[in-house]
């Protein structure tokens, strides 16, 4: 009788599961497209290197001024910015998030631990926690250089506020994840967005009150302020560390283990994900048998688009129903407006002192929204074919054109970034003032040059450069390496041009200057488009292999 | 005499060293079933690739219905329907709003292809849930949908990469009736199956590939006499001490067929001892 007793240790199968990735990696590199891949990586890390090491000499001088001046609860100050960057970051720049799918490895004789510390291990494998706990390092490194002593606090007090935001990214991460699959969530999800928007009108005054108010007024605000931060999770490592400095030990050791309480709170709401999963919950939209009624559908004619052919009509149908049933790319899609709320609370940059960069520049805000819509939109634009999957036969069967179907995909995409520029433009009005008529006509002409640049690089890597995404699953709408590199280079390509444009239309005042020069460059730009849909068929054609071998293997 | 449905002429596919199929001449005639059979990697895929668009031949010549593949694709694929392997459906649509897209990509107006859409769901017994997203359907109305889809333009032939391949006996028995209602109006109807029962049950006509090499290639009768008179050959020249290959008065099946071609034999006995 065969030895039954032959459950592997949780040791052994996390070092198989590395091992496997390993592998995985090794393989991919036998193709040309795998090598590029890795050197484009090399490329984007080296790119969060430079911000990583800038932010970690900032935060290293940052900690050692105020240690050594005796402010240590102001480190506070510098842990604020590192975990609201460590929690949005991956939630907003969902390009660079990678969510795995690690369902298949239910399969195996997994104990829940071992699933719970691979999805936890794996999933933080990503810039933001890389970059925090750099930071993190620096500030624990300008501690000890102004007080050693203090070091072993402040050492315990970070490591346990970085596992504490591991634990939060992952739990954030999964909650979002299991409210965008479904429709019911989604719709609240989204009420509750609009209603924190529009909540911001009452909370508007009160900011710009306290911006343009003279120093004792927002010393007192701070001051207001200061304690309640004080027991939110950057405050209470702080206080920890300045409890330690002045030998108040046992408030300092109390201090650490409220940190330790709240990451026991955010694990036990991670483990109420982690354990559905880990029992095979499925996040479908399907109606459940029970519910089948058996009414017999009523098949709706497609839709019709004046001066559209009927190809080209269905298929931006057919992306726009993909998106409105994607929460994951909805949930994108209002980031813009996000990012203007965000600005809105930023501190000020300006010299006129006023409550944020773009409180003192808000005829801006309407620009950088509509170039973030772009940035955002590029998502889906460098990786046409991606949601598709195996589908993407289809367009190699039927008898349309492979340029008909890009001009379908890129008219879609061209509307819901006309969608996403009016909702940007509404939403800068609402959070600081409607954008002037110059400014407005000045950002659609920037766009109008933008937008078909974007295209006609996107049309080509989505055929060079595919990859697999799921629009329905947070997390795993990640372009291939080497796409998101080269979208970062057009990107500093058309947002410096258009920056540079702006900024010198603005100082002689002409605004209407930048608007005739981008008229210029979208003219350009879209005979450049033309000329390259035109002849994508044979390009398509000549890819078609890697394209389709590339979407249709599995996950 | 008709042109073929399908025809090449010395169809050959490289991928770098691996010569997946070579010179592959084939011949379907208009209105025959035809069955493309093989073992595992011996080609069927990649040939029914080629021969769908799907994949560019290395080297040798297409022709569908008389029309050069390479020259004229938008024309030969306005006749064909295709299920490749994978299906290539859109797992976020609902079954009828994915045979609505598929029918306006092949010319249909709006409201033909609506109807169609409708027809095709009823007869595949896919009409009573029609909130269901295609992901969420089983791999048998998956299946059903992707052959559905497939016929939507009434395409003269049909390709079929595997449509058996995990599909129930009551989807089965609805796939086979609506492709057999197809050949009595005149399609042409090529197909892969691993699962020769069906194959011998629905096909007229077949091909065997081997090593990406056409070995066998016509009517079941044809092939069944070709391996009947080698085995008789090799029974009168070892002096009748070779077993007969079947029973007097029975008929070789496709599979005895299939195997004698290929020269399949069952795995040696190995020891597995740590197997329950």
């Amino acid at each position: 009788m065969a030895e039954l007793n032959l459950a592997p240790g949780v040791r052994e199968q996390l070092a198989a599961i590395a091992r496997v990735r390993w592998q995985i990696f090794v393989n991919s590199l036998r193709t040309l497209r795998g090598r590029l891949e890795l050197v484009s990586h090399i490329f984007i890390t080296l790119g969060f290197a430079a911000g990583g090491i800038g932010g970690l000499a900032g935060s290293t001088a940052g900690a050692y001024y105020l240690v050594s001046s005796g402010k240590t609860e102001w480190l506070a100050a510098i842990l604020w910015p590192i975990f609201l960057f460590w929690q949005l970051f991956p939630v907003v720049a969902t390009a660079f998030t990678d969510n795995f799918d690690t369902s298949n490895l239910l399969r195996f004789p997994l104990s829940y631990s071992s699933f719970a510390v691979i999805r936890i291990v794996y999933g933080s494998l990503e810039p933001a926690t890389m970059l925090s706990s750099l930071w993190l390092l620096g500030v624990a490194a300008g501690v000890g250089m102004a007080s050693a002593s203090l070091l072993p606090w402040a050492a315990l007090a970070l490591i346990l506020f970085a596992a504490l935001n591991i634990l939060l990214a992952r739990m954030i991460f999964s909650w979002v994840e299991r409210w965008l699959a479904q429709r019911r969530t989604r719709e609240i999800l989204g009420v509750l967005f609009l209603l924190f928007i529009i909540s911001f009108q009452l909370i508007g005054p009160l900011m710009s009150r306290y911006g343009r108010s003279a120093h004792p007024d927002l010393r007192r605000f701070a001051e207001r302020v200061f304690p309640i931060q004080r027991l939110l999770p950057p405050g209470t490592a702080a206080s920890a560390i300045a409890s330690a400095a002045q030998g108040d030990y046992a408030i300092a050791a109390g201090t650490l283990a409220i940190l330790g309480i709240y990451g026991s709170a955010i694990f036990w709401f991670l483990h109420v994900r982690l354990r559905a999963q880990f029992r095979g919950e499925n996040l479908s939209e399907a109606p459940a048998l029970t519910e089948s009624t058996g009414e017999r559908g009523i098949v709706h004619v497609g839709w019709k688009l004046p001066g559209i052919s009927g190809p080209v009509a269905a298929i931006f149908e057919k992306e726009i129903r993909y998106l409105s049933r994607s929460g994951p790319m909805l949930f994108t899609l209002i980031m813009p407006v996000f990012i203007l709320f965000i600005f809105r609370l930023t501190p000020s940059t300006s010299s006129r002192g006023s409550g944020s960069f773009l409180a003192s520049s808000s005829e801006m805000a309407f620009p950088i929204g509509a170039a973030y819509a772009l940035l955002i939109l590029t998502n889906m634009v460098y990786n046409n074919f991606g949601p598709e999957g195996a589908g993407v036969q289809m367009y190699f069967t039927a008898p349309v054109p492979i340029r008909s179907v890009m001009l379908a995909k890129n008219l879609a995409h061209s509307t819901i970034l006309a969608l996403e520029m009016v909702l940007v433009w509404v939403g800068a009005g609402l959070i600081y003032k409607p954008p002037a008529l110059a400014t407005t006509l000045a950002t659609i002409a920037g766009i109008l040059f933008a937008l078909p640049v974007n295209l006609t690089v996107g049309n080509l890597l989505s055929i060079s450069s595919p990859k697999k995404i799921d629009y329905g699953t947070f997390g795993r709408q990640r372009a291939s390496n080497t796409t998101v590199f080269a979208s970062f280079g057009v990107q500093i390509l058309v947002v410096g041009l258009a920056a540079i444009t702006l900024m010198a239309a603005r100082s002689f005042d002409r605004i209407w200057l930048a608007t005739a020069v981008f008229l210029v460059f979208a003219a350009v730009a879209w005979v450049v488009y033309s000329a390259v849909l035109k002849g994508i068929d044979h390009m398509a054609f000549s890819h078609r292999e890697d394209l389709i071998a590339e979407l249709t293997r599995a996950s | 005499m008709s042109s073929p449905a399908i025809s090449t002429d010395g169809l050959t596919r490289r991928f770098g060293p691996l010569t997946a199929v070579e010179d592959v001449d084939l011949r379907v005639a208009p209105g025959q079933f035809f069955g493309f059979l093989g073992p595992n990697g011996a080609g069927k895929s990649t040939t029914i690739k080629m021969l769908t668009g799907l994949l560019a031949p290395t080297a040798g010549r297409i022709e569908i219905l008389g029309l050069d593949l390479a020259a004229h694709p938008l024309e030969v694929k306005r006749q064909i329907g295709v299920v490749p392997e994978g299906m290539a459906l859109f797992g976020r649509l609902t079954g009828a709003e994915y045979l609505n897209f598929v029918g306006r990509m092949y010319g249909l107006d709006r409201e033909t292809a609506a109807k169609r859409a409708a027809e095709l769901l009823d007869f595949m017994q896919l009409a009573d849930q029609p909130k269901k997203l295609v992901t969420d359907y089983s791999h048998g109305m998956q299946k059903k949908l992707a052959l559905a889809a497939a016929v939507i333009h009434g395409p003269k032939i049909l390709f079929l990469d595997e449509p058996f391949e995990g599909v129930d006996a009551i989807a089965s028995g609805t796939l086979k009736a609506m492709l057999q209602s197809m050949i009595s109006r005149g399609a042409t109807i090529f197909l892969t199956s691993h699962v020769l029962e069906i194959v011998e049950r629905l096909c007229s006509h077949l091909a065997i590939i081997h090593r990406g090499r056409l070995v066998a290639q016509g009517s079941l009768e044809e092939l069944r006499a070709g391996v009947e008179a080698q085995a008789a050959a090799a029974l009168s020249s070892d002096g009748g001490r070779a077993t007969t290959v079947v029973a007097p008065g029975e008929k070789l099946t496709l599979e005895q067929i299939f195997l004698r071609i290929v020269g399949g034999a069952p795995p040696a006995d190995q020891e597995l001892s740590w197997l329950s």
